[in-house]
């Protein structure tokens, strides 16, 4: 049933004041009845019209929360690197997005577009199709990588690659602050991305935050890593999965807010950093073992199944310190 | 007559050296302008060319006046041309350079040849001295000499030089370029320059090719675009296609990406008067079902249309798909191939074997995310002698503390490739200071090769 849009006005402004009252912010109380996953949907109001928007599920909840449910996937989103230098941990974050949505997406899979610079994949690397199979899940099949030879090419791919269904996510990795992507260049990406919903993800490496159409811009930088957990408990010396330094910067419908993520490669999914620093429990990556390596043999008596002895529990038929060695008493003269 | 010589009577003469790379490229930009008249043009030597126009010539009003319109074109090039027109090649190209009349009819080339001199038969020069030397002046007189003694002194190559030119013997020109499965194109009477009405036209060569892909069951896999201008120049523009395609709209798109790349390249000059649209190759298509609504499932043809596209608009290898290789060295376990390529190999994607086999990555190693295509050298400042990580590493200027490493990792060279003496990396995970993850190798080992090992870094880990 078409409400009147008398009556959504009136909805739309009591949504507002009750989201003053609350101390929220208005899109975060819109969420339609009807719809059954509420969780990973948000209804947002665009010329009127109520849209219902999907979510992308991060699996760090307090991360998802202060997103206001989740990174939108019909949209542009900024991920932004503070130098070129950080390259590997920024493009891991969008990588670890992509795959997710690889992760979550239903057959057939769906290829992941990266598009770069010939200048950024010069300074910062090529993509390595082994590491990103290994640690995102996405396979080297399902990954196309375009090199542009300038902005305005890999803009031009970018804008006509957003607006295409046949791709799971599209990334756009550039460098600087150039000209060239202003308001109109992200808007006009944005709007495609909308339309296809498939989600954008712009990189920036070594840029400095600009106004841009992109509802979402995060700063990432690496965070260190934790020790990497054995059978036997946090191997020392060890890097364990990756940590990630996401910045909320910019969002329409979240609170800015500083997290320390990291990326399960075995459950394809991210982690907030636990509080005692130590990585996810379960991967299972082989390495050779750290340089510094301290001889892990004693560790591993510290969790066997058997109690080492102690006074208490000494056997009966052995004499306890107190009962032996009588002869070692010192002798009292007398 | 020599340099001096030739000063000497006229002083002021200019010289320019003979450029013989500068004739050839000449004469080639000048069979693709010939290209006009029929797609079968072969280059005859320094000067010449020949053009097959068999079944070309009532496209141009016959035989004469094609010649006509052929040589009055070349005339307002600047070019001074002389032309001969006949059944077989010998016959064409006596007639051309010994003869008054051009044309020469089916069954005159008897007639026609035997006045000429030796030359005319394309002899080498000794055979035609030797042959001078004994009175055989002309080629009549080579007709009515007996056959075999000719063959047994002057060889056999003379014989079939004169069949050839009689049409006894066929003689094949062999064109340089292949010819185009199909080709429409449209000749203009008013010269066109600007880009929308060249895009007009391809639409409309486009459109015309169609019902000839349809009656053959095919889709073009490459197409050209022949722009003949009014001064002779030809440009070509080819663009290829991940699958077989034959819609009208497509074809124009992907042209129009293409042009709007070379539009700074293209020069239209005065206009062009001739615009060809040739598919080089061709595949078979097949027809899409489509369902109940009577949509086509679109999703691969909408992504196989955004890479040719892109293509169109860079170069032919712009989309590139990694494809694992079976090696242990880092920067050989990938190679990269285009699109259009991995989309031809496998028309139905999901059901490849390679893929059920890549589904889950196997647990090995770790690897970076990225990869530096030439390991960068770093400066290690102090390494754990012999076969530890570095302790502080610089590179591009900037200093790095390590906090954390893992390895080694040995990867051994291949040495039935690189040979044996190439050194062993060792391979070190390495975590600085603030937290970034690198990839770093020691080439060699330390006290083995004479100096320190060269340390480098190759990859970045998120």
């Amino acid at each position: 049933m078409a409400t009147s849009a008398v009556a959504q006005e009136i909805v739309f402004a009591l949504r507002q004041k009750i989201a003053r009252i609350e101390g929220t912010l208005p899109e975060r109380l819109a969420r339609p009845a009807g719809t059954p996953s509420a969780e990973e949907t948000m209804v947002l109001r665009r010329h009127g019209v109520t849209v219902v928007q999907d979510l992308l599920l991060t699996g760090a909840e307090n991360f998802d929360t202060a997103l206001g449910g989740g990174l939108p996937k019909a949209a542009l989103t900024e991920i932004h690197g503070a130098q070129t230098r950080d390259a590997g941990a920024v493009a891991g974050f969008a990588l670890a997005l992509a795959g997710l949505l690889v992760k979550n997406a239903a057959q057939p899979k769906l290829p992941v577009l990266w598009i770069g610079t010939h200048e950024i994949f010069r300074e910062a690397g090529f993509p390595y199709a082994p590491g990103l199979h290994a640690r995102f899940g996405i396979a080297p099949e399902n990954l196309m990588i375009v090199e542009a030879p300038k902005l305005a090419d890999a803009m031009w791919i970018a804008e006509e690659a957003a607006s295409l269904k046949a791709l799971s996510a599209v990334i756009l990795e550039i460098r600087g602050n150039p000209h060239k992507l202003d308001l109109v260049a992200t808007r006009r990406l944005h709007h495609r991305a909308q339309d296809s919903g498939r989600p954008v993800f712009l990189l920036r490496q070594a840029a400095q935050p600009e106004p841009t159409a992109a509802p979402v811009r995060l700063v990432v930088s690496p965070a260190p890593a934790a020790l990497r957990w054995t059978i036997t408990g946090p191997l020392p010396d060890s890097i364990g999965p990756p940590g990630f330094a996401v910045r909320i910067d910019k969002s329409r419908n979240a609170l800015p807010g500083q997290f320390t993520l990291e990326w399960n490669a075995d459950e394809r999914s991210f982690e907030e950093r636990r509080p005692d620093g130590l990585g996810s429990k379960n991967n299972g990556a082989v390495v050779s073992a750290p340089f510094h390596r301290t001889d892990i043999a004693p560790a591993a008596g510290a969790v066997l199944a058997f109690k080492p002895a102690t006074d208490a529990a000494a056997p009966r038929h052995q004499p306890s310190r107190k009962e032996h060695a009588a002869h070692r008493r010192p002798r009292r003269a007398g | 007559m020599g340099i001096a010589d030739a000063r000497a009577m006229h002083p002021g003469i200019e010289i320019v050296e003979a450029d013989t790379q500068a004739d050839r490229r000449l004469l080639e930009s000048l069979a693709d302008w010939c290209d006009r008249y029929t797609p079968l043009v072969a280059l005859d030597g320094q000067d010449g060319l020949f053009l097959d126009i068999t079944g070309c010539a009532h496209l141009f009003g016959g035989e004469k006046s094609m010649l006509d319109d052929m040589l009055s074109r070349f005339f307002h090039q600047g070019f001074d041309v002389r032309a001969g027109l006949a059944s077989t090649p010998g016959a064409a190209w006596a007639a051309a350079r010994f003869c008054a009349t051009s044309v020469v009819s089916p069954g005159e080339e008897k007639k026609t040849m035997a006045p000429l001199p030796l030359a005319a038969l394309r002899l080498a020069p000794e055979t035609v001295a030797s042959l001078e030397s004994v009175g055989l002046r002309t080629t009549g007189a080579i007709l009515q000499a007996p056959r075999a003694p000719l063959a047994r002194r002057f060889g056999k190559a003379l014989l079939m030089r004169l069949d050839q030119a009689l049409g006894h013997l066929e003689e094949a020109v062999s064109p340089r370029l292949p010819v185009a499965p199909l080709s429409v194109e449209r000749h203009l009477s008013e010269p066109i320059m600007q880009m929308d009405e060249i895009e007009r036209l391809v639409l409309l060569l486009a459109r015309s090719l169609k019902a000839d892909l349809e009656r053959r069951g095919e889709g073009a896999r490459a197409l050209q675009l022949l722009l003949f201008r009014v001064d002779g120049a030809v440009s070509r523009i080819g663009v290829g296609t991940s699958r077989p395609l034959r819609e009208p709209g497509l074809i124009g798109k992907l042209f129009h990406e293409r042009l709007a790349a070379l539009e700074d390249v293209l020069d239209a000059g005065y206009g062009f008067d001739l615009v060809r649209l040739s598919v080089l190759a061709t595949a078979p298509f097949e027809m899409d079902q489509t369902d109940f609504t009577g949509d086509v499932s679109g999703s691969d043809e909408d992504l196989a249309l955004f890479v040719d596209r892109v293509s169109a608009r860079q170069d032919s290898n712009a989309v590139l798909k990694p494809v694992p290789v079976e090696s242990h060295i880092p920067e050989r376990a990938v190679s990269f191939v285009p699109f259009a390529e991995t989309g031809k190999a496998s028309g139905h994607a999901g059901n490849r074997v390679g893929e059920t086999a890549l589904a889950r990555p196997s647990p090995g190693p770790e690897r970076p995310i990225r990869l530096f295509p030439q390991p960068e050298q770093v400066e290690v400042m102090a390494a754990e002698v012999p076969d530890g990580p570095p302790a502080r590493f610089r590179w591009r200027r900037a200093l790095y503390e390590v906090a954390r490493a893992e390895g080694p990792e040995r990867i051994s060279p291949e040495w039935w490739r690189d040979g044996a003496d190439e050194a062993t990396r060792d391979y070190f995970r390495i975590e600085d200071a603030d937290g970034r993850r690198y990839w770093l190798f020691r080439q060699g080992f330390y006290g083995t090769t004479q100096g320190n090992p060269r340390w480098f870094l190759q990859g970045l880990f998120a």
